[in-house]
């Protein structure tokens, strides 16, 4: 944050192509996220997540010096920790910065009700704009790897995965229920699309 | 297979179970316990001279009972290892194989289960499918017409390996057949049992097509098939070869298999939808091509390592499209037909895949977790003060929590997955979650209550299924009202009576909190502590004036793309069936309960930078 602890949001629609953009205007959206207190700089884009999207929002951290970011796009379980590295990289906390699905928890599921898609928009922006305003930064927990596999499962696929976690050097665990590898395989006459034999 | 027994890094625990599994990315202590043998394994030479002498012949899995196996036995020559065991069930304690072991002496009748604790980095769930079984459905026959039998069972008769040594015979009289129907989508995308295509069948079924008609010319072979479907590379030139050696396809399902009595012949009715058709078919022998479904223990193994299941039944993935071997378990993949059929070439490009994600984290000496987790305010804490209390640890899955009379509440943070039931939990709001704090959560139903919260739905849901849930209704375009407006958690753990009550005091015309189904809880029992809270809310909003019927409480699975639009779609309707002049009364009369409950809440530290709350007292007059 700047010495005088003062909040610097900045907002970022994105369009998704026609996904978000051809039910509800990001403009409109970025519009009103503009007349929302401590926010600083806004802006919407065709795609937030390819390269021009994320390097504008990199700069923008700089250039604005903001200290809180909300994206408002698709789900966090599709870009969350794409654009919590983008963040990083531009030097914020990962956790400063918000997403805000308004795809597919949106654009998605509305779009017979574009104005109705609009208004949920504006209202989850400006929640997520609340909520960053209380965020702090978080420092990742760093925990030691055990440099051990286990696949539970000996068939073809269990087998395929051993073998190549084997060759990387990886001691490999592979538990099967049965007194044999093989699954389903091993019971397999001549295999398509080979014909050979299956074990 | 034999590589894998080859190879010095891959050690296989074959007869063994997974018991339980407990740790988190790059730390998974895993018990497995190696069912005995009574064989033991470093002395075996797999010679099986004590099968041949073994008196006790039992129907052996393997071949699907189509063979005896002795009670001493391996399942097929080419086991690996090749180690025998010995069925108690059936054992009759002649000692028969012990003598013929001799000097050997690898016969162990005192063995006992061994429990193994293994620690590893990460883990790959490879356990395959099991086969529909047609006795469900009765119109075909299997089970009571001898020569209906299986494409598993083909796979056995036909294979030179098998109990016939390679030599198709009907099962009702030995004679080789003449003619054979084939069946598909037994089982397969068939509302019935199951919607989903089972991907392979109708490449098994052209392939032994093939090799039978090879094997003899004149044999007349007929394939009713409702697509034949062969999208990988080279399939759709397989099955032309397939047409071209004279097999013939058949479009229709058929409706009846019926036997005469006699001969056992098989009469298959069907609708030949080219020629518009129903026509009727005498046979020698019948092949079911039966789905492949999910293992039978499938949920069990999907509660021990917090993993989700598809509409299908089969392990969920991470994402469809961008982390298709991801497990939403951090450190935890997929691979093969677990994950959803799949054929041999899939199988071995998803274990490879599998691999070399589960090497992205073992090829590091650290992992980064996140840091999403629970502290404790030392302060606020009644067990600092000497007062019994302990609700904290009690909620915790992970026994993160320690708590001493006397001492103020310890979270362990290496232990804890930061679920936040602990937070929702302490009654003396003593516990913060970090990223999903009591001020953040507030600052956010403050922003979406804000203009006409009457007319709104406060989703709470659940990061990992019911938000899920409202991405697939999402990513499927299952339309609902827009009036639904979702704050996130990671569980529904987390979820806290105060949220509900202070969207209501703030409001909100309804309120949903969702979460996971208890067998899908990615916190192990989160989702229980939600349930029991939330048990409790219908009598807590009649006490505060609120019409329970304004709440409702909901498991969604990220699955569930339909159910999440089905469940907005219903409360819309509801809140649309209220009066609004009743519901604005409601609300305002309830709100100086409500506010009175939660004064000593809004006080507390954990409300620290919140607009006074009164700043938004005239939204609703
Ligand atoms: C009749 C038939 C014919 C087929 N023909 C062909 C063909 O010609 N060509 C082709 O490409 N594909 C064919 N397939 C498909 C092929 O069988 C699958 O692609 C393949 O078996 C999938 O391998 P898998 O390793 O994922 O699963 P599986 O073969 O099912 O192996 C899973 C393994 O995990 C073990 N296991 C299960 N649960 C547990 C547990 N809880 N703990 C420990 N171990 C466990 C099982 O015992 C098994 O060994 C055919 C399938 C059928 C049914
Ligand atoms: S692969 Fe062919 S037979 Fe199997 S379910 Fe799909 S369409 Fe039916």
């Amino acid at each position: 944050m700047p010495e005088d602890g003062s909040l610097r949001i900045g907002v970022y629609v994105c369009s998704c192509g026609a996904n978000i953009g051809s039910v509800i205007s990001p403009a409109a959206v970025a519009d009103y996220a503009a007349r929302l207190d401590d926010v600083v700089l806004t802006r919407d884009n065709l795609y937030m997540c390819g390269d021009p999207g994320q390097n504008q929002i990199s700069r923008d951290i700089i250039d604005y010096r903001l200290n809180r970011v909300v994206i408002a796009a698709c789900s966090v379980r599709m870009h969350e920790p794409t654009f919590r590295t983008c963040v990083a990289q531009a030097g914020l906390n990962p956790f400063l910065m918000e997403m805000v699905n308004i795809r597919e928890q949106d654009t998605w599921v509305h779009a017979h009700d574009p104005a109705g898609a609009l208004v949920k928009a504006k209202e989850l922006v400006s929640a997520a704009v609340a909520k960053v305003r209380h965020v702090q930064p978080l420092q990742p927990i760093e925990v030691p790897v055990t440099k051990k596999a286990m696949v539970i499962g000996g068939g073809v696929a269990g087998i395929s995965a051993a073998l190549d976690l084997g060759d990387m050097g990886i001691k490999t665990y592979l538990v099967e229920r049965e007194q044999s590898i093989g699954g389903t395989m091993a019971q397999l006459n001549k295999t398509f699309p080979t014909m050979d034999c299956s074990i | 297979m034999v590589d894998a027994a080859r190879h010095p890094q891959v050690e296989i625990i074959s007869y063994a179970e997974v018991d339980r599994v407990d740790g988190y990315i790059g730390n998974f202590r895993v018990q497995v316990t190696k069912k005995p043998r009574y064989v033991k394994m470093d002395l075996c030479t797999g010679c099986g001279e004590c099968a041949a002498v073994c008196p006790i012949e039992v129907p052996n899995d393997f071949e699907l009972g189509l063979a005896p196996r002795k009670a001493i036995d391996v399942p097929h020559g080419q086991s690996v290892p090749l180690i025998y065991a010995i069925d108690m069930d059936h054992c009759i304690h002649c000692y028969q194989c012990v003598t013929a072991c001799g000097k050997r002496d690898a016969i162990d009748f005192g063995m006992e289960p061994e429990v193994l604790d293994l620690e590893v980095g990460s883990i790959i769930m490879a356990t395959g499918f099991d086969n529909f079984d047609p006795t469900v459905i009765p119109e075909y026959g299997f089970g009571r017409y001898p020569n209906v039998i299986t494409a598993m069972e083909m796979e056995r008769l036909a294979n030179s390996a098998g109990p016939t040594v390679g030599k198709l015979m009907r099962p009702s009289d030995g004679r080789v057949p003449k003619s054979l129907a084939i069946i598909q989508c037994v089982g397969s995308r068939d509302k019935r049992f199951n919607e989903y295509c089972s991907g392979f069948c109708c490449m098994y079924a052209i392939k032994n097509a093939m090799l039978l008609k090879q094997a003899d010319h004149e044999m007349d072979i007929s394939i009713y098939y409702m697509d034949i479907r062969t999208p990988s590379k080279g399939y759709e030139e397989f099955y032309n070869r397939a047409r071209e050696m004279g097999i013939r396809f058949i479009h229709g399902r058929p409706s009846q298999i019926s036997q005469d009595p006699e001969t056992h012949n098989l009469i298959v009715l069907a609708e030949d939808q080219e020629i518009g058709e129903v026509i009727e078919l005498e046979t020698d022998m019948v092949m079911l091509s039966a789905a492949a479904i999910p293992r039978l223990d499938t949920d069990e193994m999907a509660s021990k390592l917090a993993l989700s299941r598809s509409p299908s039944g089969f392990f969920m993935e991470y994402h469809p499209k961008l982390r298709p071997v991801d497990s939403p378990t951090d450190g935890v993949f997929l691979a093969g037909a677990a994950q959803g059929p799949k054929d041999i070439p899939a199988s071995v490009a998803q274990g490879s895949a599998a691999a070399s994600r589960a090497a992205r984290v073992l090829s590091q000496d650290t992992w980064e977790i996140e840091p999403v987790i629970a502290s404790v305010n030392a302060e606020l804490c009644i067990s600092a003060q000497g007062k019994k209390c302990g609700l904290c640890a009690k909620a915790c899955p992970y026994g993160a929590i320690t708590v001493e009379v006397g001492q103020p509440a310890v979270i362990t943070a290496a232990k804890c997955h930061g679920c936040g039931g602990c937070a929702a939990e302490c009654p003396h709001n003593a516990i913060t979650q970090d990223h999903f704090t009591d001020a953040q959560m507030v600052a956010q139903l403050d922003a979406l209550l804000a203009d006409k919260p009457e007319e709104k739905i406060i989703a709470f849901m659940c990061h990992w299924c019911s938000y899920g849930g409202a991405d697939n209704a999402g990513t499927s375009h299952f339309e609902y009202p827009a009036s639904s407006r979702g704050l996130r958690v990671m569980c529904s753990a987390r979820m806290d009576e105060d949220f509900v009550l202070e969207a209501f005091r703030r409001g909100a015309g309804m309120v949903l909190v969702s979460g996971c189904h208890p067998q899908d809880c990615h916190y192990i029992t989160g989702q229980q502590v939600a349930a029991k809270r939330f048990s409790r809310m219908e009598r807590l909003l009649q006490r505060v004036g609120i019409n329970p019927e304004r709440f409702r409480l909901e498991w969604i699975s990220a699955a569930e793309g339909d159910k999440y639009a089905r469940v907005i779609t219903e409360m819309d309707a509801k809140l649309k069936s209220f009066d609004r002049e009743a519901l604005l009364a409601e609300t305002l009369a309830a709100r100086p309960i409500i506010g009175k409950r939660l004064a000593r809440w809004k006080a507390s530290p954990l409300m620290a930078g919140l607009v006074p709350l009164e700043a938004t007292e005239e939204v609703l007059a």
